[in-house]
């Protein structure tokens, strides 16, 4: 479609969006209509698929239009911390793989990956939506210690969306396994009880249990754009935006948080509430999405 | 540890001369030039191309272009988790052998000046990442457009209790044998890749290499196939078939 509305190739069309990018993306606002065929407040298409990868303890790939993330849990055994004996760790890491985008270069985590990491370690800590005493094997002794890898394979926007949702669905998806305490305090691992003697386990068995997670959390991006909200934006409407707002939800009318950092445009009581809607729906849309993925997976 | 029971199957249920389940799948990263997937059994990885642009180091690039090759392992795609992932030495020795067989693989001197990064991604690891790498850095090449000498396909081959194995896993690369991996160009019938570490007489060397390369070939005939089944499709998408 040609943003002036007259006839033209596509190659004016496609020059005419490098050269004057905001002029190309406000003749499609005015419209309310986005250069991908979206609706402001349209989601590109989702999809999650859990166990993605086998030789992790549980792993998803969150698929948000181009954008992409894979997540994948590893466990380990270790000593609580002195201060908090009943309880495990959850060491969260994100890395941009140098395919997912151009401006990406391998070697050390950029500031992309390190604020991603810190954001999805902080929604996932703070909120408690991991119950940290479930990953206590014994008090003072052994715990879970759950390592949550994130990699980005495709970046184009709302990532932290698409990161958010893989580490959910991994956790969500994740079966913390049996294993025996020794008399000389050490935990090796051992054959799952049969469901049906649960009541009488062995001596020194820490029977096997899914992780229970707290609440859904989910996050939703948002842009203020030419004074218009557009929601989930790609990475050229995030470098064109005058600001992010990023809502995060669980599914019990709770907010999680939410990050609107600098940008030239203000976010009043009406866009927020407005952000916060929509973050709602989405949430809904991706706990049904997920549960199905995992009914259809344990039914396969 | 017995790796080849009585019957003459290994410890997966495969004969000794028997591939492993190979999968693939073209175009998965809508950016990248172009990308693909590729599985031997429950190795997995992901390669994706950008290119050919300009080089950052132009005189290096002046007579044909510089490949540049990147190779990470996912954290949770081992038994353990891998706590270095791109700086260690093997990753580096990895990268490095994918580069030089690429280098030979792609018509660098079409394309003067510029530069053309391979970025592969171990998403799943059990034994053979190397082979599986170049296989899914070839495919990204082809679907990416550029110009290549030949296909090339790799895979590897070892000698466990007293029988030569095609296309190792993990449990039978870590068993103490040789393990050897090659990779050719099947139409010139050229070696370009052949690498061995352990200890191997030199008469059996030779039934193990002529193993790998017969793995080679069943490689490359798949992924020819299903190169030609994506072209198809892209075809069929835009209306070429029609005409």
């Amino acid at each position: 479609m040609d943003p002036k509305g007259e006839v033209g190739g596509s190659l004016e069309a496609d020059a005419f969006r490098k050269l004057y990018p905001h002029q190309f993306y406000a003749n499609f606002l005015a419209k309310h209509t986005r250069p991908d065929g979206r609706a402001l407040m349209q989601a590109r298409p989702v999809s999650v698929t859990p166990n993605a990868v086998s030789s992790a303890d549980s792993s998803a790939t969150a698929k948000l239009g181009d954008s992409a993330a894979i997540a994948g849990v590893k466990l380990e055994v270790a000593v609580p911390a002195e201060e908090s004996p009943d309880e495990g760790h959850l060491a969260v890491a994100v890395e941009m793989a140098p395919m997912s985008s151009p401006d990406v270069r391998p070697g050390r985590p950029g500031e992309a990956a390190q604020c991603l990491a810190e954001q999805v370690s902080s929604i996932l800590a703070s909120s408690d939506v991991i119950p940290r005493q479930q990953l206590c094997i014994e008090q003072g002794r052994a715990c879970w210690v759950v390592y949550l890898d994130i990699i980005v394979l495709n970046a184009d926007g709302s990532l932290l969306d698409a990161c958010l949702l893989a580490a959910w669905a991994a956790l969500r998806s994740l079966r913390l396994p049996s294993v025996i305490l020794t008399a000389d305090g050490n935990v090796e691992p051992c054959d799952d009880l049969p469901q049906t003697s649960s009541a009488a386990a062995p001596e020194g068995v820490w029977a096997g249990r899914m992780l229970q997670l707290e609440s859904q959390p989910v996050a939703q991006s948002c842009a203020m754009m030419g004074g218009k909200l557009i929601s989930d934006c790609t990475a050229e409407e995030e470098r064109l935006a005058d600001t992010i707002i990023i809502i995060i939800v669980d599914g019990r009318g709770n907010l999680l948080g939410l990050i609107k950092a600098g940008g030239t445009a203000e976010a009043g009581d009406m866009i927020m509430q407005q952000c916060i809607e929509a973050a709602k729906l989405r949430q809904q849309d991706l706990c049904r999405l997920l549960e199905d993925q995992l009914s259809a997976a344990t039914l396969s | 540890m017995e790796y080849v029971n009585p019957e003459g199957l290994r410890q997966d249920g495969r004969r000794p001369k028997e591939l492993r389940q190979l999968g693939c799948e073209l175009g998965v990263l809508a950016k990248a030039a172009g990308s693909a997937t590729f599985e031997m059994g429950n190795t997995k990885v992901l390669a994706a191309v950008y290119g050919p642009h300009e080089a950052s180091n132009r005189s290096a690039a002046a007579s044909g272009a510089t490949v540049h090759c990147d190779y990470a392992m996912a954290p949770f795609s081992t038994g353990e988790r891998r706590k270095q992932g791109r700086t260690d030495r093997r990753s580096t020795e990895i990268s490095a052998v994918i580069r030089n067989t690429l280098e030979q693989t792609i018509i660098t001197e079409l394309l003067p000046n510029s530069q053309i990064d391979i970025h592969v991604q171990v998403l799943q690891a059990d034994g053979g990442t190397r082979c599986a790498c170049i296989n899914a850095a070839l495919l990204a090449l082809a679907e990416a457009g550029i110009p290549l000498r030949d296909m090339v396909a790799a895979c590897a081959a070892g000698y466990l209790d007293e029988t030569a194995l095609l296309d190792l896993n993990y449990i039978e690369d870590s068993g103490g044998g040789p393990d050897i991996s090659v990779a050719l160009h099947p139409q010139f019938d050229r070696v370009v890749l052949l690498q061995m570490d352990n200890r191997l007489p030199l008469e059996t060397f030779e039934t193990v290499v002529e193993l790998a390369i017969k793995g080679c070939k069943a490689v490359a005939s798949y992924m020819r196939g299903q190169l030609l089944e994506h072209t198809r499709m892209l075809a069929s998408a835009r209306g070429f078939d029609k005409l």
